[in-house]
Order: structure tokens, then C-alpha cells, then sequence
């Protein structure tokens, strides 16, 4: 750079304002000294930014992660358990009608249990959502809850009084969880989902900011060397060499840990979050079919309505291009997966195939041999395959779920400490080359 | 001079902090409470305010004419039926002291039920020689012409129209149409309804016609299974329900706050429904009906079931007309 030149006369400097104090810096910048220490400043502005920017990305790119992977408190996994707790509740409130009023110990506790994680699951989500929509979704769910539960219970008393209005009090529940409840817990998980797609691109975008601003030191950085060493014929200023270093150590792990954790979170979502949407899914169609079915049985053939639904669900799930084939086509051959899906599969076809000879019974007039076949604990029972297919969704969706923590940890793993060690590394920078600047600095006040 | 950078690095690192701990706390903008209602549980398909035309009564035929017994025997009446073996008879499963299945039993109970055993064991020489055949209202008609069913004991009135469709015994019961509502609603009879009331009934029975017969002031609800209803007006929904009394007396039946009120302001007459043109069939149902009301069944099987809601009828009372 040119050297300083001959400092001009000052403004007229008579009491103090901002634009004196302007003007006596802009004068300083003419002396070595004082363009020392505006070099200074900037690098300190460049390097705080680089370490700041680069911190705080890796900071969200590691809560991202954790979003995805907590089991708990989080609004797209509170939606989905809400979802898939409300479809069961109704799936099990339903057929524990068919049992006249005397349901087992292990339907009390489905109901309950799935009562339970409704309930808990919209807690979460209450202190989790973040936009008024989704909060107003959460209070409706709120206050249709305690209505649902009521009518149950109506149905649950008549039924004991074996009074035939109970069934319609069921019905009625069933609609409500039907036409009300279960589209808008959809709604909330979609909207949940979808802000997390957007967080998850945020996780693996790489961060440009903070490779930019670290770029940007380190040509400066550069360039102050050689400006330096041509005024003060010193070829090294080991403060600055010793930050340039540090800068290039933090370049490299900076686009080191970018590119594994988005790696890596990529791979969570394919390999883990994907299968396991479409597994909650598939569970879900199968509870929600499995409560028309119920309620062809409880409504005695005055439902048309509830074969329709239930054809349609059954299609969805076994159909062509329906579930579970999406899942064939993606983990067909996995081996850790295809036998869960396999299973599914044949419990499915077992189950729909039953289904048909149990509309069949009840239309020929045989209404508790129909119940028997439905709700029955025998091995023929619909209730034994559609516990098998449940099952089986549940080994795959453990399966996928361990994957999914796994690949994550992964992702964290290759986040562990960049925080920390770019924020230290910016810090060991600017020590550097304050010592480098100031060691010159002195020189001129020796 | 020298305090100058550090201060300068001071501030910087202070506004570094700031920024960081902005990013950290930052929070949902304070959201305005949600408001939200607590929903009505309302069945599907319900209808408010149903347009319905008032019914006009149909003359054009005498429907309560049906073919004298004449001389035909069990055995011609048997050679009739698709399975000579066991006679298959359309009954309702769902409505309460008519056609129900038990569900503790599982036992199919009602008059309905008790009427139709009776012809069973007349025309079979044995009461098990039967196959029910459980469906709803509106199978009534097809299932006979598709022939599913040899016969239909199903709440079914005897129309004009339906005579064109299919054969009908002659009457084996006369109801008609009532109301029920709340023992404390202040409702004697349907002429008591206002344009601030609500009365409920099935979206495709002729009850809603007949009551804009009566009333057209009153508001009308529809839902598609007129079961419903009932739901509606314990939920106070609606005031009122409005359809046979057979089908009021089963709901009555399940709630002590209930009464039927008011005279009957349409007459039904049940009939058991054939094959069009299987006149054999009908002849010696009704020549079985005919012992049935003259005997102790029909009688006991009115006191065990519609007795109690509905109060006295007797067998009696039954129109019986023949057109040859």
C-alpha cells in the first residue's frame, strides 16, 4: 500500500461532536499508527463474524438435528402421535362396543393407553406451536376431546343397560373422531412436517456466511502480512502467521463438519424419517378401516357409509400402489425390513380377507357370530390379524427407528465440539493478531 | 491511546453476545388466545330445516284389500318359496320391540319377530325352518324382487305404491304416527309445535310429509337412521321425534324421560310383503294371520313388546279386507 502522507491541517476543532471525533479518526488513519489499528479493527470485525456466523450455523444445524431425533417435544412428532393415538382410541373404543358391554382388560387398556398418549401429545404440541393456526388447531382438539370421551362413555352405560341407543351414541362418537377430530390432527402434521422439511433444508444447507467472512480474513489477513513486511522489512509477524493458521484450521472444520452433519442428516430422513412416516401411516389406515369395520358391525347394515370408508382404507393400505407397497418398493430389500413388511402384508390380506366372510355371517343373520369373527380372541379372528399386522408395523417402525437415532447421532457426532472449537479458534485468531498489530504499534511509541 | 482497540473489541464481542442470545431467546410473537367453540356432536347427514312437502293422502287404490286364503295349502304355499326346506324372511335387526338382535342372546326379538315365527310354524310345521335375513328399510322392496327373500316383516306399510312393486298380506298391525318428546316439554300433540321447535325424523320415511301435513309451522330435522333421533333429543337438539308409534315405543322404551303423546295423525298399516304375483303365498298368510289374531299369539306377542309404551290394542283391531 502507499505510505502515509503528509497529514493534512485538521478541521477547526472547537467543541466536541460526533463529527469531530469522525474526522480526528479518518485524520488518524493517515499515520502508520492509526492505519495499524484500523487494520486491526477490521480483521477483528472479519474473524468475531466468521467465528460467530460459523458458531451459531453449526449451533442450528445441531438443534435441527435434535428436533428431528428427540422421541419427545417436538411438534411434528407430538402431531404424529396425537394422529395415530386419536385413530386407535376410536379403533379400539369401537370394537370394545361390540363386546356388549364387557370388554377385556387388554381393550381397557388400549383405550386408555391410547387416551393417555392423545392427551399427553397435545400438551406437547400446545407448547410447541408456533403459529396461530396451529395453535387454534390444538384448542379446537382441545375441547373436542372431553366431547368425544363423553359420548364413549354414553355408549359404553347404554351398552351395559343393553340398550340399543348405545350403538348410536358410538356411531356418533365415531363421526365426530371421523368428520372433526382426525382431519385436523392431519392438519397439524402436515403443517408440522412441513416446517421441519423447511428447518431440515436449513441443516443441510452449507454455511456460506460464515466461509465467506472467514475467506475474507484470511486475504486480509494475507495482504496485512505483505503490507507489513514491506514497511518494516520484517518478513514474518508471528502473531498474524500464527492467526492465519488458526484461520485456515478453522476453515477446514467448518466445511469438514457442514458437509458431514448434512450428509449424514440426509441420510437420517431417507433411510430413517421416511420409513417411518409411511409406517405411521400405514398403522394409522389400518386403525382407521378397523373402526368402520366396527361400526358396520354396531350400526347393523343402517351404515352404508362405513363399508364405503372401510373399502376405501383397506385399499389405500393393501391396494395396488397403496402403503404397503410403497414400502415394498423402498425396503423390498432391506434386510433388516422386508421381513416386518412381508409379515404386514400377509396379516393385512388375512385380515380383509376375513373381513368379507364376517359381512357375509352378518348378513346371513348370524349378528354374535359375526361379532365372535370380528372381535373375538380366537386364532381366526379379525382381531388376531389385525394384531398381527399391527405388530409388525410396530417390529418395522422399531427397526426404522433405531436407524434413525443411529444416523442421527451420527450427524451429531460429526457436529460434537465444532461449536466450541470455532468459536476457540476464532478467539485464538483474534489473540494472534492483536498481538501481531499491537507488538508493531509499540514500535512507533518505543 | 492503547485502550482504544480493546474497547473497540469490547463492543464487538458484546454485540457478538447480544446477537447470540437474540438468536437463542427468540420466541413466538405473543399469539392471541385461540377461540374455539365446543362442538355439538351432530350425526352424519343430519339435515336442519328439510324442505318437506306435505303429503297428500293417495286414494287410487284400496291397499287394505289383499287375496282372501281361499283353499291354498301349506304344501302349495311351501311349493312357492326358492328352498321348499326353509322359508328366508327379511326382518329388521335394529329396531327396538319390532326386529332387534339381542346382542346378549343373539336372538332376533320384537312383535315383528313373534308375528312372523308364527306364520313360519303355520306355513313349515316348524318354527326353525327359517332363514332371517337382517336388512334396512330401504332393501325392503328390492330384496323381494331380487328374490333374496321369500317374505318382508319389516315395519312396512301398506302403500299404493308399493302395491304396484310387490304383494301384501292383509294388515297384520295398524300403527300410526305420534310424537315423543320430554315429560316436562309441555309438547300434548303435534298441533303444540311452534316455528321455534325442531322435529326429527328419518330422511326417507313419509313421516316428515305427513307432519307439514299437520304443522307446518315446526322446523324439520332429518338424519339418514332415524336411530339418530333419538341421540338428538336426549342431547336436546331437537324438541321432538316424529314416526310410527311401533318404532317411538322402542325408543320410549330406553329412557324413562321420554313419553309418546298426542293421537295418532297417520294411520300405518303393517303388512308382510311377497314376490309380486306369488298370490299363492299370500293367500295362506293371511289365512294364517287370521288364526294367529283369532289364537293367543298375536295378542301375547302385543303385550310382551308394545303393551307397556304404547298401551291396549288388541288383535281385533286389525282391518281386514279382501278384494276377492
Amino acid at each position: 500500500m502507499q505510505a502515509p502522507s503528509e497529514a493534512p491541517a485538521g478541521p477547526p476543532a472547537t467543541g466536541a461532536s460526533p463529527g469531530r471525533r469522525f474526522d480526528r479518526a479518518v485524520a488518524a488513519l493517515r499515520y502508520t499508527p492509526g492505519q495499524l489499528r484500523g487494520l486491526l479493527a477490521i480483521l477483528t470485525v472479519l474473524v468475531l463474524g466468521a467465528g460467530i456466523t460459523g458458531m451459531t450455523s453449526i449451533l442450528a444445524k445441531s438443534a435441527v438435528i435434535e428436533e428431528t431425533t428427540s422421541q419427545s417435544g417436538r411438534l411434528s412428532v407430538a402431531a404424529l402421535q396425537l394422529y395415530q393415538a386419536l385413530s386407535q382410541a376410536d379403533a379400539t373404543a369401537a370394537s370394545s362396543y361390540l363386546t356388549g358391554g364387557t370388554p377385556t382388560k387388554e381393550m381397557n387398556e388400549a383405550y386408555r393407553s391410547s387416551l393417555r398418549d392423545a392427551t399427553v401429545a397435545l400438551a406437547t404440541a400446545a407448547g410447541e406451536v408456533k403459529s396461530g393456526d396451529d395453535a387454534k388447531l390444538v384448542a379446537e382438539l382441545n375441547a373436542h376431546l372431553p366431547v368425544y370421551t363423553g359420548l364413549v362413555e354414553t355408549a359404553k352405560a347404554f351398552n351395559r343397560l343393553g340398550e340399543p341407543v348405545g350403538a348410536t351414541y358410538q356411531e356418533q362418537a365415531s363421526t365426530l373422531m371421523r368428520e372433526a377430530m382426525l382431519p385436523r390432527a392431519h392438519e397439524l402434521q402436515e403443517n408440522a412436517l412441513g416446517q421441519l422439511a423447511e428447518s431440515r433444508a436449513g441443516a443441510e444447507a452449507f454455511p456460506w456466511a460464515a466461509a465467506a467472512l472467514v475467506a475474507a480474513a484470511l486475504g486480509t489477513l494475507v495482504w496485512a502480512q505483505i503490507w507489513l513486511s514491506r514497511k518494516t522489512n520484517r518478513v514474518f509477524n508471528l502473531g498474524l502467521v500464527g492467526a492465519t493458521v488458526v484461520l485456515v484450521v478453522f476453515a477446514g472444520w467448518l466445511t469438514m463438519a457442514a458437509i458431514a452433519s448434512a450428509g449424514h442428516t440426509t441420510k437420517s430422513h431417507e433411510e430413517g424419517a421416511q420409513p417411518l412416516e409411511l409406517l405411521a401411516q400405514a398403522e394409522i389406515t389400518a386403525q382407521l378401516a378397523r373402526a368402520e369395520e366396527s361400526l358396520l358391525l354396531i350400526a347393523r347394515g343402517d351404515e352404508p357409509g362405513a363399508a364405503k370408508r372401510y373399502e376405501e382404507h383397506i385399499q389405500e393400505l393393501v391396494g395396488p400402489g397403496g402403503l404397503l407397497d410403497q414400502l415394498d418398493e423402498s425396503f423390498g430389500d432391506d434386510p433388516e425390513l422386508a421381513p416386518s413388511v412381508e409379515a404386514a402384508r400377509a396379516a393385512a390380506e388375512t385380515w380383509n380377507a376375513g373381513h368379507d366372510s364376517v359381512v357375509q355371517t352378518a348378513a346371513e343373520g348370524d349378528y354374535l357370530g359375526a361379532v365372535a369373527e370380528a372381535v373375538g380372541d380366537h386364532e381366526d379372528s379379525l382381531a388376531t390379524s389385525f394384531g398381527a399386522l399391527n405388530e409388525a408395523l410396530t417390529e418395522a417402525t422399531k427397526t426404522s427407528a433405531d436407524r434413525f437415532a443411529e444416523s442421527t447421532v451420527d450427524a451429531q457426532q460429526a457436529l460434537t465440539g465444532a461449536a466450541a472449537g470455532l468459536a476457540g479458534l476464532a478467539l485464538a485468531a483474534l489473540v494472534g493478531i492483536a498481538i501481531g498489530i499491537q507488538l508493531r504499534v509499540a514500535e512507533y511509541y518505543a | 491511546m492503547n485502550q482504544h482497540p480493546y474497547r473497540t473489541r469490547l463492543a464487538a464481542a458484546c454485540a457478538a453476545a447480544t446477537g447470540l442470545l437474540l438468536a437463542a431467546c427468540t420466541s413466538p410473537s405473543s399469539m392471541e388466545p385461540p377461540q374455539v367453540d365446543v362442538p355439538t356432536p351432530l350425526p352424519a347427514g343430519i339435515v336442519f330445516d328439510a324442505d318437506v312437502t306435505a303429503s297428500v293422502p293417495d286414494d287410487s287404490c284400496d291397499p287394505l284389500s289383499s287375496y282372501s286364503p281361499g283353499t291354498v295349502t301349506a304344501e302349495q304355499a311351501r311349493a312357492t318359496l326358492d328352498n321348499p326346506d326353509v322359508v328366508s324372511i327379511g326382518v329388521s335387526q335394529s329396531t327396538n320391540l319390532m326386529g332387534y338382535a339381542d346382542p346378549v342372546t343373539n336372538k332376533l326379538t320384537g312383535f315383528d319377530i313373534d308375528i312372523a315365527t308364527a306364520v313360519v310354524q303355520a306355513l313349515m310345521g316348524d318354527a326353525t325352518k327359517v332363514k332371517w335375513v337382517p336388512m334396512t328399510s330401504g332393501e325392503r322392496e328390492s330384496a323381494l324382487n331380487e328374490d333374496r327373500v321369500d317374505m318382508v316383516v319389516r315395519t312396512m306399510s301398506i302403500t299404493c305404491d308399493r302395491w304396484e312393486k310387490i304383494e301384501f298380506s292383509t294388515e297384520y298391525y295398524k300403527a300410526g304416527q305420534r310424537l315423543l318428546v320430554t315429560k316436562d316439554a309441555g309438547i300434548e300433540s303435534v298441533t303444540d309445535l311452534t316455528a321455534d321447535h325442531h322435529v326429527c325424523t328419518g330422511e326417507t320415511s313419509t313421516s316428515g310429509g305427513n307432519i307439514a301435513a299437520v304443522n307446518d309451522q315446526v322446523k324439520q330435522v332429518t338424519v339418514p337412521d332415524f336411530n339418530d333421533c333419538l341421540v338428538l333429543l336426549q342431547q336436546g337438539t331437537v324438541d321432538a321425534i316424529s314416526t310410527d308409534d311401533t318404532i317411538l315405543a322402542g325408543m320410549a322404551a330406553q329412557d324413562p324421560t321420554l313419553v309418546i303423546v298426542g293421537e295418532t295423525f297417520s294411520v300405518e298399516s303393517y303388512g308382510i310383503g311377497f314376490q309380486k304375483d306369488n298370490t299363492d303365498l299370500a293367500r295362506f298368510v293371511n289365512g294364517a294371520l287370521e288364526d294367529i289374531a283369532a289364537g293367543p299369539t298375536w295378542q301375547a306377542a302385543y303385550d310382551e313388546w308394545l303393551k307397556v309404551p304404547l298401551g291396549g290394542a288388541e288383535a281385533a283391531d286389525r282391518t281386514v279386507q279382501y278384494r276377492d
